[in-house]
């Protein structure tokens, strides 16, 4: 009811200037038209001038293609493994430190990538913090397949914990007393009750975690280097191709990552998950 | 809380397990024959060179493949130091390889093995009508250059200073050029790319990127300013492939590899 008053006096008070509304809509049209336009260019050139199509031919954007969905695919793993339980405790426990450790976990989405490629270095480097053991036991990770994998589970874990810790955490405890109450154990509670009615949060969170880690850049470059079909994911092609004058390749990669990104997109739109990061959002 | 140690512990065992296994599988491939899977990390301006001798020495080799990564030789250098896969490091200097050596992670004396000189290149349209180096120094003209550790940095700021001291040149030729950088890109090829683009009106490069450029016009430099650029390789000392490197090194700088060089527009080592 209030909402409606709302509207009718929003309605008056616009009607009085047509002019005002008219330079609103020129405004967001300006500002749509920015943000729009880079992107449907960008699309628009690598279809029409072919290079999408000559890409699917093109070895270096095949390789980063390859490596980019194997990496990705075994840092989502990695993230579920380690960040299912993770978000389960933080939804469910309290204990000393806990809002500290949100913000550590936190700090990756808000950090610079380029900073969490040197920070990761700093550890897993030659010179790093755990280059002692490391060398003991002959493991080298820097500028290594493996170092993709640490940097985007590095920067994008944090986008499905947060995630799967709300849709815990929103998950009725009644409804888990009844199942316990009716012998369900705690594992059966967790895989029958738990994860299902918290699902539209957790694939939320994988899909936006998944595109964070295809488009992972600058911590890539810092902690893992640039080379073709071992480290060269398709942002790498993006800038590496760019770099060397191959404007088509840069353009063919680009236009996959932005299909890419729109299909994540689009998922989320069609299975209603946005309900679920709005309300992250808000929280 | 154990659910997390425990899950803390399985992390530390995959990460473990995904490093033995990459490492495992490096040094096998070096024991079992001498065929081995070499890394060479190479400066910007050898990519098409090294592009061209990857199928040369894997066909003179059977077996052996090599796996080529470009990039500044100081970017390289440092990528080196902090425990990159390499196994030979062919840098567009004398510099980089002594700064490897300095720091103990060279295996064997640094192998020269080509020489270039410098050229200034313009895009094709040439929109500053640029006609001598002399005119780098023009008011408004955007300069593309690299970043100031990468060698080609190096070498032009000395071909700069000897230009300076050139009849026809302006007094303050040094500083004219200096406040004409419009961008300090990564490496050489960067400087190649963004005239190839027309996004800057000239750059200085060495002669063998102006060649391999279809898109870009050569200026000319007077010769006896020019500054001879030298190459030089040297074996990573953590490579497990010590020995295939070492040959690849002087494959490079024996007839068959200063063939391909050659045919670049290379010179031999001076």
């Amino acid at each position: 009811m209030t909402r409606l008053v709302d509207t009718h006096a929003r309605r008056r008070a616009s009607a009085g200037s047509a002019w005002g509304h008219r330079s609103v809509a020129a405004v967001a049209s300006l500002i749509a038209l920015f943000l729009g336009l880079p992107v449907v260019a960008l699309v628009g050139r690598a279809l029409l001038d072919g290079s999408l199509a000559a890409s699917l031919t093109s070895r270096v954007v095949l390789d980063a293609l390859l490596l980019s969905l194997v990496t990705t695919a075994v840092s989502l793993v990695l993230t579920v493994v380690f960040g299912l339980p993770l978000a389960f405790v933080l939804a469910r426990r309290s204990f000393p430190g806990k809002g500290w450790l949100e913000a550590i976990i936190d700090l990756p989405i808000v950090l610079p990538p380029s900073v969490a490629g040197l920070a990761l270095l700093i550890v897993f480097g030659r010179r790093g913090v755990l280059a002692e053991p490391f060398g003991v036991l002959g493991i080298a990770i820097p500028f290594t397949t493996v170092a993709v994998i640490l940097a985007q589970t590095f920067v994008s874990a944090p986008f499905f914990i947060r995630s799967a810790r709300t849709g815990i955490a929103s998950v009725d405890r009644d409804l888990e007393d009844a199942a316990r109450a009716d012998g369900a154990s705690e594992r059966q509670l967790f895989r029958s009750i738990t994860v299902p009615l918290a699902s539209a949060a957790l694939a939320a969170g994988l899909v936006m975690t998944w595109a964070r880690s295809l488009g992972e850049f600058g911590a890539t470059i810092m902690f893992a280097g640039n080379v073709a079909g071992r480290t060269q994911t398709l942002p790498l092609v993006v800038y590496g191709e760019f770099q060397q004058g191959n404007l088509d390749s840069s353009i063919a990669a680009a236009a996959i990552l932005v299909l890419a990104a729109f299909g994540v997109l689009v998922a989320v739109r069609v299975f209603h998950w946005s309900r679920v990061l709005d309300a992250r959002g808000i929280s | 809380m154990t659910r997390i140690e425990t899950a803390a512990r399985v992390g530390v065992l995959v990460v473990v397990l995904a490093g033995c296994t990459s490492r495992a599988t490096a040094s096998a491939t070096g024991a079992a024959s001498p065929a081995a899977n070499l890394t060479i990390y190479g400066a910007a301006s050898l990519k098409s060179a090294l592009d061209k001798a990857k199928p040369a020495w894997e066909a003179a080799h059977p077996g052996s493949t090599l796996t080529i990564a470009t990039d500044s030789s100081a970017a390289l250098e440092t990528q080196i130091e902090q425990g990159a896969p390499a196994d030979v490091f062919l840098s567009a200097d004398t510099t980089n390889p002594k700064k490897l050596a300095d720091k103990g992670l060279a295996a064997g004396a640094a192998v020269s093995f080509a020489g270039n000189k410098l050229t200034v290149i313009v895009p094709t349209a040439n929109p500053a009508a640029i006609k001598s180096p002399a005119d780098l120094a023009k008011a408004g003209v955007k300069v593309i250059a690299a970043g100031d550790a990468v060698p080609i940095t190096n070498y032009a700021t000395q071909l700069v200073a000897n230009l300076a001291k050139e009849s026809g040149y302006p007094s303050d030729y040094v500083a004219a050029y200096a406040a004409n950088i419009a961008s300090k890109e990564d490496n050489v090829k960067a400087v190649v790319a963004k005239i190839e683009l027309g996004e800057g009106d000239a750059g200085i490069v060495y002669v063998t990127d102006a060649k391999a450029s279809t898109k870009v016009v050569t200026i000319d430099v007077p010769d006896a300013a020019n500054v001879p650029a030298t190459y030089a390789g040297v074996v990573v000392k953590a490579s497990p492939n010590a020995a295939a490197a070492k040959a690849f090194l002087d494959w490079l700088a024996g007839p068959d590899g200063q063939a391909i060089l050659a045919g670049f527009g290379f010179l031999p080592p001076s």
